[in-house]
């Protein structure tokens, strides 16, 4: 028995987005997030995945569709667990018996019949945070369950906010919010309980055996995950606090070193020892002191606005309502996290920005001709202007490393970055946010396509990790897709420089002899002044120009 | 006629725990007066305890070894026992300790008001001795020791009544006598005067002799015991204690209690000691004693009261002097501003017994009870070359190690100078050291504490001086 699902199209971050390729087709089976098609949008090209597992029946796009969210794809036959609970799953049970068998061996003694009943019976865990890539605690702005919600693995329970990115927080089992410990403004670090969750499969001899009849089908399917790991415990470790070893009030330190850390008040738990086998030394303790101390330092510049010691007036209150109607409408949490940053960095940074033009007539053709080339082929991927552009800063930047560095906080050295990590604006339905390209240097034009596909992808889908936005050196902000002919980007400190590329033309260039019409892209090159001369930036810039003019000099 | 001192700070009690705290805080530039009852510094350990009690172990220990070098081929005769000069000698060694205290305190300029003390308030002390003194203080650390417990139904004035100072004034060598109590003082005295000819018993409550050590070590501790003491009476309680004109009568129950009575010359009481913090005012100063004596104080030695500190066996077990000074010296670095705590992760305990027992860390009973996933592992002394050429084959090396991390949380010794022994396990928990790290130190040879490191090939599993139960299973 099977069920057909109308799979549509999701929210890409964008109107009437090109269908480019065509991934699967009729009869295929696929799994939840195959790619379904590939579509074009103006910053990127992305895949559609599937949002369940089956059988494709029909596919309701072709290459060159414009498609818009909620559009019709494809259709898709699921397994009946899949689609209906209440079905009698008949086709799932079978396959998951064996683990469900596989709970009482750890207990020998109830015999075979007992093994049935197990999958049936309740119990409780405990949910908590997981490993969020953030130090320190995080805000919970959105709690997504309450108790009595049936929740499925990998449902968002709450949602949290960091300084970089707002994320969910998935279930690592399915079954019913038995209790919520968390609620929305609540401070949560890795290991806080968030809630307590019934899931089906428990200690298999204390379930009745009538239980085994009136528990619905749906549970039964779930719960070999659960008998199968056993897990009673949180699904993270414990906070290394929490954790009772063998006499361990002790951390793996001498009593010198233990010293020290009472009288900084270090939790020696919390400190990684480089010395041998682990063991912390006193510089561990120093370092680990150092790092504690310059954090605050950082947060706090962000929580004043950056205003530090500007004296403005305040903006006077206006009651626009006088002159028309208005309406109220919140900022996004992007916006309302990237306002500070961006304040701090306009007012803390003094920015100047270098205007410029690259003849990007011969890359285009190449380009386009590559993309022929590729589309014949069906291969899944396509080459937009963004990565030939990173690909030229990237070379600009070994040209020229000052512009890969950061001013140290004390403003009396700069940090030169022997690697080229480049980070790329991508405008979402939330707002502006910008993940990062590892080794742009390293990598090569197909390389930097998927990855660019798939950050782009993660990024309108609100799944960028913090780790995914951290370690830029240099950033790019493309709205070539848009219009415009220039403008002045933010720099996105700690970096020292931004590229913005607003959109190509054809203009007419005097060639010595006569006008010829030639592809021009407007290149907007922000720089920090502290850091970066005028005519560095000029020569940064003209040779950014060069690069992309003739991208055969990319390969010198 | 009263005088007055001021001072920043008063070190009530001249022990061990004591003057430290008092040096210490002389040398951190604080103005220091002790207030000591005695005549002289060093408080029990040095006057009445763990001095006198080794200086007299010494003699025990070479009439000892003199009789079992009859079997070795050398012959010394019956030993010719002069009670007043072993007395004189042993004050002897009292005396140059205390006189090396008393320079040391000249030489920090800290101030000795000798008289008991007791706290009029959170600031002041009076002193009565010869004279009254009131001590005004900025800060104060309590270290008023403890004393022998005495049970209610012992007449403790008869003078064949002892308590473990009376036995270290050696007043006569009893012909038969009862040690009562099977801990570490009681068995400590038993081996002095079993050396000096008297006939023993011991009884103890619980079911072996030294409680708090692993059965394993007393097995082999009995052994020599069992020579030394004519019945150990283990599971047994004394009911009755009668001084009579032909000796005193003791009356037992439990597992091994004779039927009759028992007449003793001397019976020493060694039942435990209990702290002296109802004894100093405490009250008057705000400071909180517990029901038991007792006063409570945190990781820096502070009590109830800001200003004022307590450290040694009066702030609670276990009443030793290395740990009485530890936690002085964190006093005082406390009250001179210093931000340190009393963090250790040992504090070792030794029975200068013949043979000694010692232990550090946590035991395998305590392992036990924690319910740690830990692995003891032994080397037998029998199978150790110095030990076999000392005639100290009756003794063994054990170390605990935990098994998730390998590293050492614990070991026991017992065999001949087992206390000093003990000092290489200590460092090697408090450095955090694994197995690893004690099998690959290279340990002198022949040596005793070579057994330390053979422990942990034991459970590394690399050992080649006793058969290997972790070698590889050869098909």
């Amino acid at each position: 028995m099977a069920d057909v699902i109308e799979v549509k199209v999701p929210d890409v971050g964008g109107d009437d987005v090109e269908v480019i390729e065509i991934l699967v087709s009729a009869g295929d089976t696929i799994e939840v997030e195959d790619s379904l098609i590939t579509v074009e949008t103006d910053k990127a090209s992305m895949d559609i995945p599937a949002p369940v597992a089956g059988t494709v029946n029909e596919i309701k796009v072709k290459v060159g569709d414009k498609l818009n969210q909620g559009d019709l794809l494809a259709l898709v036959s699921v397994a009946a667990a899949e689609a209906a609970p209440e079905a009698p799953a008949a086709e799932e049970q079978p396959k998951e018996e064996p683990k469900a068998a596989a709970a009482p061996e750890a207990k020998p003694e109830p015999a075979a019949p007992v093994a049935a009943k197990a999958a049936s019976a309740t119990e409780v865990i405990t949910i908590a945070v997981p490993d969020l890539g953030e130090d320190g605690e995080v805000d919970v702005i959105d709690v997504l369950v309450s108790v009595g919600d049936e929740v499925n693995v990998e449902d968002g329970l709450i949602t949290v906010e960091t300084d970089k990115a707002t994320m969910d927080v998935p279930s690592t089992h399915a079954g019913t919010v038995k209790s919520m410990t968390v609620k929305m403004g609540d401070k949560v670090s890795k290991g806080t309980v968030l809630l307590e969750l019934e899931v089906a499969g428990a200690v298999a001899e204390e379930a009745p055996a009538e239980e085994a009849k009136a528990e619905p089908a749906a549970k039964v399917e779930q719960a070999p995950a659960v008998i199968a790991s056993e897990h009673r415990e949180p699904p993270v470790p414990d906070h290394p606090l929490d954790k009772k070893e063998p006499g361990k009030q002790m951390a793996h330190a001498s009593p010198a070193v233990r010293r020290l850390a009472r009288e900084y008040g270090v939790n020696l738990d919390l400190v990684k020892g480089t010395g041998a086998k682990e063991r912390v030394l006193k510089e561990d303790v120093q370092s680990y002191v150092k790092y504690e101390l310059s954090r605050p330092k950082a947060s706090s510049a962000s929580v004043t606005g950056g205003a530090g010691g500007l004296q403005v007036i305040a903006q006077p209150k206006v009651d626009f309502s006088k002159f028309g109607e208005v309406e109220e409408v919140e900022l996004t949490r992007i916006q309302r996290i990237s306002g500070p940053n961006l304040h701090r960095n306009w007012v803390t940074i003094p920015h100047v920005t270098q205007f410029d033009e690259a003849d990007i007539t011969e890359m285009e053709a190449f380009r386009k001709a590559e993309n022929d080339q590729l589309a014949k082929r069906k291969a899944d991927v396509k080459f937009t202007p963004l990565v030939f552009i990173m690909k030229a800063v990237a070379k600009a930047l070994q040209e020229f490393p000052v512009f890969n560095s950061s001013l140290h906080e004390g403003g009396e050295h700069l940090v030169m970055k022997k690697y080229v990590h480049i980070g790329i604006a991508v405008d979402t339905p939330n707002g502006l946010v910008v993940p990062v390209i590892r080794d742009v240097d390293k990598k090569g034009i197909v390389e930097l396509s998927y990855e660019l596909t798939e950050m782009s992808a993660k990024a309108r889908d609100g799944k960028l990790k913090v780790t995914d936005m951290q370690g830029g050196c240099f950033s790019i902000s493309s709205l070539g897709g848009i219009g415009g002919t220039a403008f002045t980007p933010i720099v996105n400190a700690p970096e020292v420089a931004i590229l913005g590329v607003s959109r190509s033309e054809m203009k007419p260039v005097w060639n010595g002899k006569e006008f010829t019409p030639r592809l021009m892209l407007p290149l907007s090159l922000s720089y920090d002044h502290r850091v970066i001369d005028g005519a560095l930036a000029a020569r940064f810039s003209v040779y950014l120009t060069q690069v992309l003019s003739d991208i055969r000099k990319l390969i010198l | 006629m009263s005088n007055e001192v001021k001072t920043q700070v008063v070190v009530l009690g001249g022990g061990p725990g004591g003057y430290s705290a008092a040096f210490r805080a002389a040398d951190l530039g604080l103005d220091v007066v002790i207030v000591e009852r005695y005549s002289t510094l060093g408080g029990v350990c040095l006057n009445v305890g763990c001095i006198p009690s080794k200086a007299l172990l010494h003699v025990a220990k070479s009439i000892e070894d003199a009789k079992t070098m009859g079997s070795a081929g050398v012959e010394f005769g019956t030993p010719k026992i002069d009670l007043d000069k072993i007395r004189a000698h042993k004050e002897k060694v009292i005396g140059q300790l205390t006189g090396g205290l008393a320079q040391m305190s000249k030489m920090r300029k800290v101030t000795v008001v000798n008289g008991y003390g007791e706290f009029v308030s959170a600031n002041e002390l009076k002193v009565t001795g010869d004279k009254e003194t009131t001590v005004k203080f900025e800060h104060a650390i309590i270290a008023a020791g403890s004393k022998p417990v005495e049970l209610p139904f012992i007449p403790h004035d008869d003078e064949r009544i002892w308590d473990s100072t009376d036995a270290l004034e050696l007043p006569f060598i009893p012909k038969k006598m009862l040690v009562l109590g099977g801990g570490i003082i009681g068995l400590e005295m038993g081996c002095v005067y079993k050396a000096l000819g008297s006939n023993l018993d011991v009884v103890e409550f619980m079911d072996q002799l030294i409680p708090a050590a692993d059965k394993d070590l007393i097995r082999v501790f009995n052994k020599s015991m069992k020579s030394k003491f004519d019945n150990i009476m283990l599971e047994t309680k004394v009911t009755k204690v009668e001084a009579k004109k032909d000796g005193i009568h003791v009356t037992f129950e439990g597992k091994k209690a004779p039927a009759e009575p028992v007449v003793y010359d001397a019976v020493l009481v060694a039942v435990g000691r209990t702290p002296n913090g109802d004894k100093i005012g405490a009250d008057k100063a705000g400071v909180k004693v517990t029901d038991r004596g007792f006063i409570e104080v945190d990781k820096q030695m502070r009590t109830s009261v800001k200003n004022i500190f307590a450290i040694g066996d009066i702030v609670g077990q276990p009443m030793l002097a290395h740990k009485a000074v530890h936690e002085g010296h964190v006093a005082a670095e406390v009250i001179s501003g210093k931000k340190h705590f009393f963090d250790p992760k040992v504090i070792p305990s030794i029975a200068y017994t013949d043979p000694e027992v010692a232990w550090t860390g946590v035991t395998e009973k305590e392992a036990k009870e924690q319910g740690l996933n830990f692995e003891a592992v032994t080397f037998p002394w029998a199978a150790s070359g110095r030990a076999i050429a000392s005639g100290a084959t009756d003794g063994f090396t054990k170390l605990i190690f935990d098994k998730d991390t390998d590293r050492i949380i614990g070991g026991a010794i017992v065999g001949a100078h087992a206390g000093e022994l003990l000092g290489e396990i200590s460092l090697a928990i408090e450095m955090g050291s694994d197995a690893e790290d004690i099998a690959l130190t290279v340990h002198a040879h022949p040596t005793l504490y070579e057994t330390i490191g053979q422990a942990a090939q034991v459970y590394e599993g690399s050992i080649t001086d006793i058969p290997n139960k972790k070698a590889a299973k050869k098909k």
